[in-house]
């Protein structure tokens, strides 16, 4: 037998009250009830429909900018570029009050609106400095909320914001305070309402009780002042036009969030996969010619005569696999298809969302670690469609994607064992890994929505929201992160090298660094699709992480060091350029899953091949 | 860009129905000698859109003789077989673009590639 018992309101002890923010005023029933409904009823969210049903997707909070738009990629906003719509005129009454009213000086130019269901929330962080001005209001319509304050020293702030009231932040509460609202169903506020239950602990003597509070959907309208010169502010810690190192700066971008719309995902998908691969495009291919065994099987047991199209074929691997059919290829690389044409191959520059081949066009196609390189559930979605749009009826899709889980049956992928026969006795790593095989962390799996309720969107280590880069040939604790990819650029072995003893020595050593890569990498062809390091002789390529050691947690440099490419140099004195390139990790069964939501196709067949997920799908 | 790779390739741009053949206009065009296989030849015929292969190498100058309407057993037929081999894989646009039929957008082909990619608000 269960008892369920309940209380009406906690007691909660607190030695003194705790002041707001400098700088932080709440302002309650600064609207009425019917200028709350004329205010919501103004937004137009179908109107922004791809970018709405991305963020759905993604269980996201919805946004939407008016004026000029805020980009999460890099955080700021492109003054230059003025969004058609400017703040909707039913936001004009409340604007003029606060000018009346002296909460604000000039009027604000920017509006973002964002839309909180229960659930949801927002990272906490600081209003980029360089964007905007000082005052920043928010109205908060449609149900409250508790938002909190974090100083740099530590003290948290939790404010609780009823519906209908503007919270004005400036100062130090704007410039230096970090603000944020936990993702959660359910917020701890003051028990009686009839105090003002501005915050959680109210002034000595009066009611000190706490209760719980469901969330309702709360849609916050943010107006702001787009700053037109650098930030001036007291605070540079904190600030990105003065220099402050936790901030934004030109040469090293912070670490992309998980893009919420379209154009975000296609602004992630340019910096840390398309300029990436037209970078590394020679050395990738150079890599990449051991077309895998499984794939080839598939593409030889076509009838000959058959049309083949391969959506992101890269340097054109698979192209030339089965003479016997009219094979095509496609990728969003110039670079790499410059290699195709090289290779005498057919192929061309697009993009696998928008395949220019005509509908039921194709006997088959191939899609090879493709589309784990789109950022949405949309946009892998949308991928997956194109390719059944170009089979013909009866005709087969071979689709193969980089897996969660790199450890399948008891079997270590090529992945993760390179990793281990370089580092013998470490026994750690195997240990951490045959662990990470059955339950991915709860942090990092999407489909655990659970768990959404006690952190943010799960993409990694970082807990701010923002992608983790990842440990080469480690398991992953993730399934949005990026993956380094390291250029040496340097003297080939055997180079000679002018002068002295002690260069010549120099020489010896580098030597010996490049036998041991290619020792290592010619034992294992056919990795997975990030690290199939199969040399020519004579490149210098080392595709691991080699600044970390393995098990060990990334240095902090590590961590936030997440611009696409940036450049280190060694002590032998050559340049390591290091890429980073975007990845969704599959987990089992996820692939099936996203060819459910196709229609027209059935999955015909389903297996992990080293370290991927793959399927092929047949038409009906 | 091999007339094989034209005559699968389309019009994407948003809105456009009738994207299909694309207009060629080149301005530099290589012939490469190829190895003739009949056989490979013969199988991708029925695979083809007739109608676009003639006018594409009708458009480059380099139709010759290829009859407008496909000939009958053409599969025991070397001379024709020979004729379409030329056309469909020896002939390369190296410069020039592709035009949509339909918006008039062009797609341009260099060195060889043809670059398809479309800007946001063609897609």
């Amino acid at each position: 037998m269960l008892y369920l018992a309940y209380v009406n309101s906690v007691t909660y002890e607190e030695e003194a009250s705790v002041p707001l923010p400098e700088g932080l005023v709440l302002l309650e029933d600064f609207v009425s009830p019917e200028e709350e409904a004329l205010l919501l009823a103004a937004v137009d969210w179908s109107s922004t429909n791809e970018d709405v049903t991305a963020q759905k997707a993604l269980k996201h909070r919805r946004v939407k900018h008016y004026g000029f738009e805020f980009r999460y990629d890099n955080n700021n906003v492109d003054k230059d570029k003025p969004l058609p719509a400017g703040i909707p005129a039913e936001c004009l009454p409340v604007l003029e009050r606060c000018l009346r009213n002296g909460q604000i000086n000039v009027m604000p130019d920017q509006l973002t609106v964002n839309q909180y269901e229960s659930g949801q929330g927002i990272p906490p962080h600081v209003d980029t400095h360089s964007a905007f001005e000082d005052t920043i209001l928010s109205l908060s319509l449609g149900a409250k909320t508790v938002m909190e304050f974090r100083h740099p020293d530590g003290r948290v702030v939790a404010v609780v914001l009823p519906g209908r009231s503007l919270l004005v932040m400036k100062s130090e509460s704007r410039y230096l305070w970090t603000h944020g609202i936990t993702p959660r169903k359910f917020d701890m506020v003051p028990a009686c309402e009839q105090q003002s239950p501005d915050h959680v602990t109210p002034e000595p003597g009066t009611c000190s009780n706490l209760t719980l509070s469901k969330r309702g959907t709360r849609t916050s309208f943010t107006f702001r002042k787009i700053r037109p010169e650098p930030c001036r502010c007291a605070f540079p810690s904190a600030c990105d036009s003065q220099g402050a190192p936790s901030t934004l700066s030109p040469s090293t971008p912070s670490p992309p969030a998980l893009p919420c719309c379209h154009a975000d995902a296609a602004r992630l998908e340019e910096e840390y996969v398309h300029r990436v691969y037209d970078a590394i495009a020679s050395h990738f291919s150079s890599t990449r010619h051991s077309p895998w065994p499984r794939v080839c099987h598939f593409l030889s047991s076509l009838p000959p005569g058959s049309v083949l199209a391969d959506v992101g074929c890269g340097n054109g691997k698979y192209l030339g696999v089965n003479s016997e059919m009219i094979a095509v290829g496609c990728d969003r690389s110039s670079a790499l298809v410059q290699i195709c044409a090289e290779r005498g191959f057919h192929a061309f520059v697009s993009d696998a969302l928008n395949v220019p081949l005509r509908t039921a066009s194709c006997d088959a196609c191939i899609s090879i670690a493709v589309i784990h390189h789109f950022s949405t559930e949309e946009r892998r979605l949308a991928a997956m469609r194109e390719l059944v749009r170009l089979l013909k009826p009866g005709g087969h899709a071979l689709i193969y994607v980089w897996a969660f889980e790199q450890e399948y049956n008891k079997q270590r992928s090529k992945y993760l064992k390179d990793h281990n026969k370089e580092h013998n006795g470490k026994e750690n790593l195997t240990k951490n890994t045959s662990e990470d095989r059955r339950e991915p962390h709860g942090k990092s799996a999407i489909q655990n929505s659970g768990h959404l309720e006690e952190g943010y969107e799960p993409v990694g280590k970082v807990t701010d929201g923002k992608l983790s880069v990842h440990t080469n040939r480690t398991a992953f604790n993730t399934q949005d992160l990026l993956v380094p990819w390291h250029l040496k650029e340097g003297k080939k072995p055997g180079e000679e090298e002018s002068g002295d003893g002690v260069k010549r020595n120099k020489r010896k050593e580098k030597s010996k660094k490049v036998l041991t890569n290619q020792t290592r990498i010619d034992s294992n062809p056919g990795l997975s699709p990030g690290f199939d390091a199969s040399m020519s002789p004579g490149l210098r390529l080392d595709t691991d992480d080699a600044t970390h050691s393995p098990g060990s947690k990334p240095s902090p440099s590590g961590t936030t060091q997440t611009s696409s490419s940036h450049l280190k140099s060694e002590s032998e004195s050559h340049l390591t350029a290091v890429f980073h390139r975007y990845y969704h990790v599959f987990h089992q069964g996820e692939l099936e899953q996203l060819c459910s939501q196709v229609g027209g196709v059935k999955v015909q067949s389903s297996y992990h091949d080293q370290g991927n997920w793959c399927v092929i799908l047949e038409k009906d | 860009m091999k007339l094989l790779t034209h005559n699968m390739l389309t019009s994407h741009v948003k809105g456009v129905t009738k994207g299909y053949p694309l207009l060629i206009k080149a301005t530099e065009v290589k012939v490469n000698e190829v190895e003739f296989n009949p056989q490979f030849v013969s199988r991708m015929i029925p695979k083809l859109e007739w109608g676009a292969l003639v006018q594409a190498a009708e458009e480059l100058g380099h139709r010759q003789d290829l009859p407008g309407e496909l000939v009958q057993d053409y599969e025991k037929n070397e001379d024709f077989l020979k004729k379409v081999h030329r056309v469909l894989l020896e002939v390369e646009v190296i410069e020039g673009c592709l035009q949509c039929p339909e918006s008039g957008r062009e797609f341009p082909i260099s060195k060889g590639i043809p670059n398809m990619l479309l800007n946001e608000d063609e897609v």
